[in-house]
Order: structure tokens, then C-alpha cells, then sequence
């Protein structure tokens, strides 16, 4: 689903993002910084490129076998007393979980890194019956009283500076105003979700990986409090996409190794947990999402963007993504993989072009998820539909028939040519649109390669 | 060998140097060159934007000129047209005379560093040149490897002209990161492709060179506007033309 409805097309959006022009330089920095983190711990392991081989191959064979991996999983599940339930869409999960809080007379939930909970939009969907949501990553919560959607899926608050998340705590959780210092802004965090953690009355997370011969999700967090929420109120609710899924411990293994070098170059992230069952006199519930999941299965280059393990290391190399910002992108997950997965759902029709086809993200994915080949998927389904952007739809079939035609391409580009080197610029200048507004137009040559071979070669 | 030069349309239109520049040298190099008449548009433009049907003319047209020509490759200087021509070819045209057509594609560092091998120039290039590592050549033509792999290294561009004497070479910061052409992306999204271009000339002139050197004859044109519009001091030059000046 689209993030709001009469959107900007991204390169609108983008191109407000880029007149605070160090702004940009920052935001561009802070994340080439997580990339070289990334380069440093990936280069760090000689089987790295055999890890990337081994992640997309154990993924496909998953997607492959889907059914009966998710048969097996929630088999095991029950097994291990832990109650799954299947939601085809957002709208059908919000209710389940509703059902499941409402019928604990749950007035407060600490939640902590669901992308998959933003992409149904539960928050709010829970917020109007009443019952408060607590995001407990100190980036979900920073970005939650601001009342913000997350910007990246990793570091959801890497668009805010340290001064900008001061003000607001000074404002929402009475720290000193113009504090900045970033530890005591993290200890005034950390004494304000301690108590939300103690009067939670059910927990809710997100899954890295569900493992389907153990019947157990996997929950990666750096700062412990999904283990936090999940071990303190006696209730406890993990939501994850089918795509989560995978056979054994032995292939999770693969992806706890790659997925925070990918994402931040450490290791390995914090808190790996495993939960296989309620605590004693508990609840677990574990619902299993689709959400137009088996609708991307159904086409081959889509299908792998299923194999993404979310690390957000494509985001931290986007070039576009870097300069932009993620709130350009007209969908919940912002970049390539947002692109390749959310293309469809956009009413701009534009996220699918922003983008250079440069190929970094697919290099960089711990999963090889060809991004740059979905993206260029994308754009052929949504032209085939008639969605172009920025008035593609009109002058493509134009420029389609210029370039065909021999005597139309060499009589206007040697009037073009003539013109750019007769012609002073600031009369060129206001025909010149986006190029010449940003760039020196080229310097024109007296005649073409053709004409001059014919004079000098034959 | 008997080469066929395959040159894209800007090539052709904009930057006829380059083109005489990879004629030259490769005449230098004792192959017999000619220029199929008929050329156009690779159709990149249009399938990147998603639009196949606008693309299929002048990609038909373009396979057209090569189809039948009697040679042993066809050469051009120009990565990511290249790379688009042999998809498109393959897209457009199932028939084993466009097999034939596409088994011949080569692009003009791949040719000159695995296909017919240049050990040594002759002359010397006393400048340092910082290398412009475009996107497609690396990612998709296996010119170089990425920064991303962490396979083993190597690089056809650079393994080409340290075979020159005198020559310097040094790399911008962020190495491989796109400089921002991405063709219609250039128009489309004019102030990100502008800040990528900004950027990326700001850090090969940050490096001292004389030249910012490339095999991709598109990047290099957006580059050459952005260097220009801040008054950078450096210029750039396509591969062809050091190589030819070495020779």
C-alpha cells in the first residue's frame, strides 16, 4: 500500500530533499559510512561470496517448497504449544492481532522491529480501537514521537540529526533543553521504556527467520528489548511474511552471519533469540502474512525479491537512496528493495525510475536479489499497463520513432549540433530543460563520426 | 582481424572523436576497421523507461546493419550501449543470424585486454588520470570488479594502461559509485543526477589528475557538463583516446 494518498512523484520529493545541500552531504555520508563498515566486515570473511551463493540458494529452495515448509513450520509450531494463525493481507492481520489483544484486555503493547507491521499499518489500525502501541527501538520510538514514518528499515531515524532528536526529547520526555550529548539522550530513552516495558501488557515482534523443522522464530535486535517485552508480559505475538521462512537451524545460520555485516558490519547483532514456545502460563502466537507475497511468486525476476533477508545493506550503497532521502519513495520500505517490492502499489508511478540501474544493491545483497533486474521489471509491467511517469508515455513512442528514422536523427541532430555551436548559451539555456539547468551543455562536434569516416575512409 | 565498429548514436552525433580515436587506434593495431552503414540507437532509452514497443525499430534497425557483414568482431567504445544492443538484440530477434550478430559484440577494453591483447604501448602518457569506473561496464560487462565483491580483483581498464609509460593512476574516493548519467534519469530526476554527478566530479578532480578517463562515452558527456559548470581542473577523455595517443 502507498504511504499516502496524492503523493509527490519521487522526483519531486527528491528534489526539494536536495536544496539543503549539506543536508544531503550528511545524510549521503552517514551511510556510505555503514557501507564501508559493510565492505570492511564482508571482506573480513574469505567464504563471503560462498555465504551470498549459499543465502540465495537456501532461500529459493525455500520459495520453491514454500507450502511445504509452511506446513511443516506451523506443524512444529503447535507442536511446541504456540498458537499460528494466516492473515492473506494487512487488513485481515490487524485484525487477528486485535482479536487476540482485545480478548486479553490489552490496553498496552510494546512492539519492537516489525517492517512488516508498518507495511499493514497496524499502529494506527490498533491506536483506533483503543489500545496504545509502544515502539521500543530507540529509532522506532525516536520517529514514533515524532510522529514519523521509519526512513530506512534498519536506522529508521538516520534522516534525524542528534539536535533535531534533543528538541524532541526535551519536548516528550523532559530531558535539558539543548542536550544533545547522544548517551545521555540514550539514558533518558532507556528510563522511559523501561517503564513502558513494565506496564506493557503483551509484546509484539517482528521475525528475522522462521525456522520450520524446529517450529521457532529467530528475532535479530542490537538493543535487547524485544527479548525485553517478550520475556516480561505473558503474552507474546510475532508477525512475519511467508518469506521469512527457512528449513533448519543450520541455513538460519547462514543468515545470522551475513545479515548485520550486511546491515552494519558488525558480526553478528546483539541479541539473536529463539523463541519455541509461550512462557509458563503464557500465550505465543505467530501470525504467517501473505499480502500480495504469492501475487510476486507468480513472475520469475520478482519472485526473488522474496529471498530479501532486510538488512537494508542496499539502501546504504543507493546512490539515489543516499541523496533523496526515504521519504521520497512512495511506499513504507524506501530504496532498491522498497522499489522492487512496493512498485506496483505506487500511485505516482515513479519510484520505479528512481533509480539508475547502477547495480550496486545487487552486488551488495548478502541474498543476491537482483534489484536492479526487478526495478527494470518493474518499469516494463507498469509501462505495459500504461503507468509511466514525468511524461514518458508521450514522448517515448516519439523518441522511439527519431531514433529509427535515419533522416529525421541526422537532420535534427546536425541542426542541433549547429545551433549549440553557433548559439551563445544563455539563449540555449532556457531549451535545454534539466541538463543544461544542472550542467554545461556538450560541446558540439562540426559533424558526425559518419560523415566524417565517409570523408576520411572511403 | 577484420573488425566491424559498432558506434552508438551520441558517439556518433556528439563525440565523433571517440569514435576516431578507437578507428585510429585500432588501425594502429593492424586490424582492418569498417563502419556498417545504417546504425542507430541501441533502444536503451526506452527499455530502461520500461517502454519495449518504442524500442523494438530502432533496435531491429540497428541489429539490421550488422546482420551478414563479414567479420571477425564487431567493436564498440561504449559499455553500456553495448550491453543494451546484445539484451535488446537477444529481446527483439530469436534468428541465428542475430545469434551470429551477438556471439561478434564486443566492447572496446574487453577486446583490447581479452580478445585480440595489447601487450605494450609504445609512447609515453606522462599525466596522471583518475579512473572513471562506469556502471554497466563493471557491473554487467565484468570490466572490472565491483567494489561490492569480495572475490577476486581485477581490472581490464586499468590492467590496459599501466601497459603505457609515464602514466599515473589513482581512483576518486567512492570508486565505483554511479556518477548519476543513468541516461533519461539524467532529465527525469535532474537534481539527484546532478548531485550524484556533482559529487563524483568533485572527487576525481579532488584526486590531482589531469584527466578523469572512462570507457563509457555517456557518463564521461554528464561528467564533462558538471566539471565544466563548476569550473573544475580537470577534463575528461575517453580510453580510446589515451591508448591512441600511446601508439
Amino acid at each position: 500500500m502507498s504511504q499516502t494518498q496524492g503523493a509527490k512523484a519521487h522526483a519531486s520529493q527528491a528534489e526539494i530533499f536536495c536544496r539543503d545541500e549539506s543536508r544531503v552531504d550528511w545524510h549521503s555520508k552517514a551511510l556510505w559510512v555503514l557501507r564501508e563498515k559493510r565492505d570492511r566486515a564482508a571482506g573480513s570473511l574469505p567464504e563471503w561470496e560462498q555465504l551470498r551463493d549459499l543465502g540465495s540458494a537456501i532461500k529459493l529452495h525455500t520459495l520453491t517448497n514454500l507450502a511445504k515448509y509452511l506446513e511443516e513450520f506451523e506443524a512444529n509450531c503447535i507442536q511446541n504449544g504456540i498458537q499460528v494463525h494466516w492473515a492473506k493481507d494487512g487488513a485481515e492481520h490487524n485484525r487477528i492481532v486485535h482479536e487476540i489483544l482485545a480478548s486479553h484486555q490489552v490496553k498496552k503493547l510494546v512492539k519492537s522491529k516489525s517492517m512488516l507491521t508498518e507495511e499493514c499499518h497496524l499502529n494506527p489500525f490498533l491506536e483506533s480501537k483503543g489500545i496504545e502501541v509502544i515502539d521500543t527501538d530507540l529509532g522506532e520510538r525516536i520517529i514514533q514521537l515524532k510522529k514519523q514514518p521509519p526512513s530506512h528499515i534498519v536506522v529508521p531515524a538516520i534522516h534525524l540529526k542528534k539536535e533535531e532528536v534533543g528538541e524532541l526529547f526535551h519536548e516528550k520526555l523532559g530531558t535539558e533543553a539543548g542536550a544533545s550529548d547522544p548517551t545521555y539522550l540514550t539514558r533518558a530513552a532507556r528510563a522511559h521504556l523501561r517503564e513502558q516495558f513494565l506496564s506493557a501488557d503483551a509484546a509484539m515482534t517482528g521475525v528475522n527467520m522462521a525456522i520450520a523443522d524446529k517450529g521457532a522464530v529467530v528475532v535479530c535486535t542490537n538493543e535487547g528489548n524485544a527479548d525485553m517485552g517478550c520475556n516480561l508480559p505473558k503474552l507474546q505475538l510475532h508477525s512475519m511474511g511467508i518469506d521469512k521462512l527457512v528449513p533448519s537451524v543450520e541455513s538460519a545460520s547462514v543468515y545470522l552471519r551475513t545479515l548485520a555485516r550486511n546491515a552494519t558490519g558488525q558480526p553478528v547483532t546483539t541479541y539473536s533469540s529463539f523463541y519455541r514456545g509461550p512462557q509458563t502460563g503464557g500465550e505465543m502466537h505467530v501470525i504467517i502474512v501473505d499480502n500480495g507475497r504469492t501475487e510476486m511468486l507468480k513472475d520469475k525476476i520478482l519472485a526473488e525479491s522474496l529471498k530479501c533477508i532486510r538488512c537494508g545493506g542496499c539502501l546504504n550503497t543507493c546512490p539515489v537512496y543516499r541523496r533523496s532521502g526515504g521519504y521520497s519513495y512512495n511506499y513504507t520500505i524506501p530504496g532498491p528493495i522498497g522499489i522492487a517490492v512496493g512498485a506496483q502499489d505506487d500511485d505516482t508511478n515513479s519510484i520505479a525510475w528512481a533509480c539508475t540501474l547502477c547495480g550496486s544493491c545487487s552486488y551488495v545483497c548478502p541474498t543476491k536479489v537482483p534489484l536492479d533486474k526487478i526495478i527494470f521489471r518493474q518499469r516494463r509491467i507498469k509501462a505495459e499497463s500504461g503507468q509511466l511517469p514525468y511524461g514518458k508515455g508521450s514522448y517515448m513512442p516519439l523518441v522511439g520513432k527519431f531514433m529509427a528514422s535515419t533522416t529525421m536523427l541526422n537532420c535534427s541532430m546536425s541542426m542541433a549540433r549547429l545551433g549549440l555551436r553557433i548559439l551563445p548559451g544563455s539563449l540555449l539555456k532556457p531549451f535545454s530543460g534539466a541538463w543544461g539547468k544542472y550542467r554545461e551543455l556538450p560541446k558540439a562536434p562540426a559533424s558526425s563520426f559518419e560523415a566524417w569516416f565517409k570523408k576520411n575512409r572511403s | 582481424m577484420k573488425i566491424a565498429l559498432f558506434i552508438p548514436c551520441l558517439v556518433n552525433q556528439m563525440l565523433p572523436d571517440v569514435a576516431i580515436a578507437t578507428l585510429e587506434l585500432l588501425e594502429k593495431l593492424g586490424h582492418q576497421v569498417i563502419l556498417p552503414e545504417g546504425q542507430t540507437c541501441c533502444g536503451q532509452p526506452m527499455t530502461n523507461s520500461g517502454c519495449f514497443n518504442e524500442a523494438r525499430n530502432t533496435t531491429l534497425k540497428l541489429l539490421n546493419a550488422f546482420k551478414g557483414v563479414e567479420c571477425d568482431a564487431i567493436v564498440c567504445p561504449a559499455a553500456s550501449c553495448l550491453v543494451a544492443a546484445k539484451e535488446n538484440f537477444h529481446e527483439f530477434d530469436n534468428s541465428p543470424e542475430a545469434a551470429a550478430v551477438i556471439a561478434k559484440l564486443y566492447e572496446l577494453t574487453e577486446f583490447l585486454h581479452d580478445i585480440a591483447p595489447v601487450e605494450s604501448f609504445p609512447k609515453p602518457f606522462p599525466h596522471k588520470v583518475s579512473l572513471q569506473l562506469s556502471c554497466h561496464g563493471i557491473r554487467m560487462l565484468d570490466l572490472a570488479s565491483p567494489s561490492e565483491y569480495m572475490g577476486p580483483r581485477y581490472n581490464k581498464m586499468e590492467a590496459l594502461l599501466e601497459r603505457i609509460p609515464g602514466i599515473e593512476i589513482t581512483y576518486p574516493d567512492r570508486r565505483d559509485e554511479c556518477c548519476g548519467f543513468g541516461g533519461t534519469f539524467a532529465v527525469d530526476e535532474g537534481a539527484v543526477s546532478a548531485k550524484m554527478g556533482k559529487d563524483k566530479a568533485q572527487a576525481h578532480a579532488a584526486t590531482g589528475a589531469d584527466y578523469a578517463v572512462g570507457f563509457d562515452p555517456s557518463c564521461l558527456m554528464h561528467l564533462d557538463g558538471m566539471i565544466r559548470r563548476q569550473n573544475l581542473p580537470i577534463e575528461t577523455r575517453h580510453l580510446a583516446q589515451i591508448l591512441n595517443a600511446a601508439i
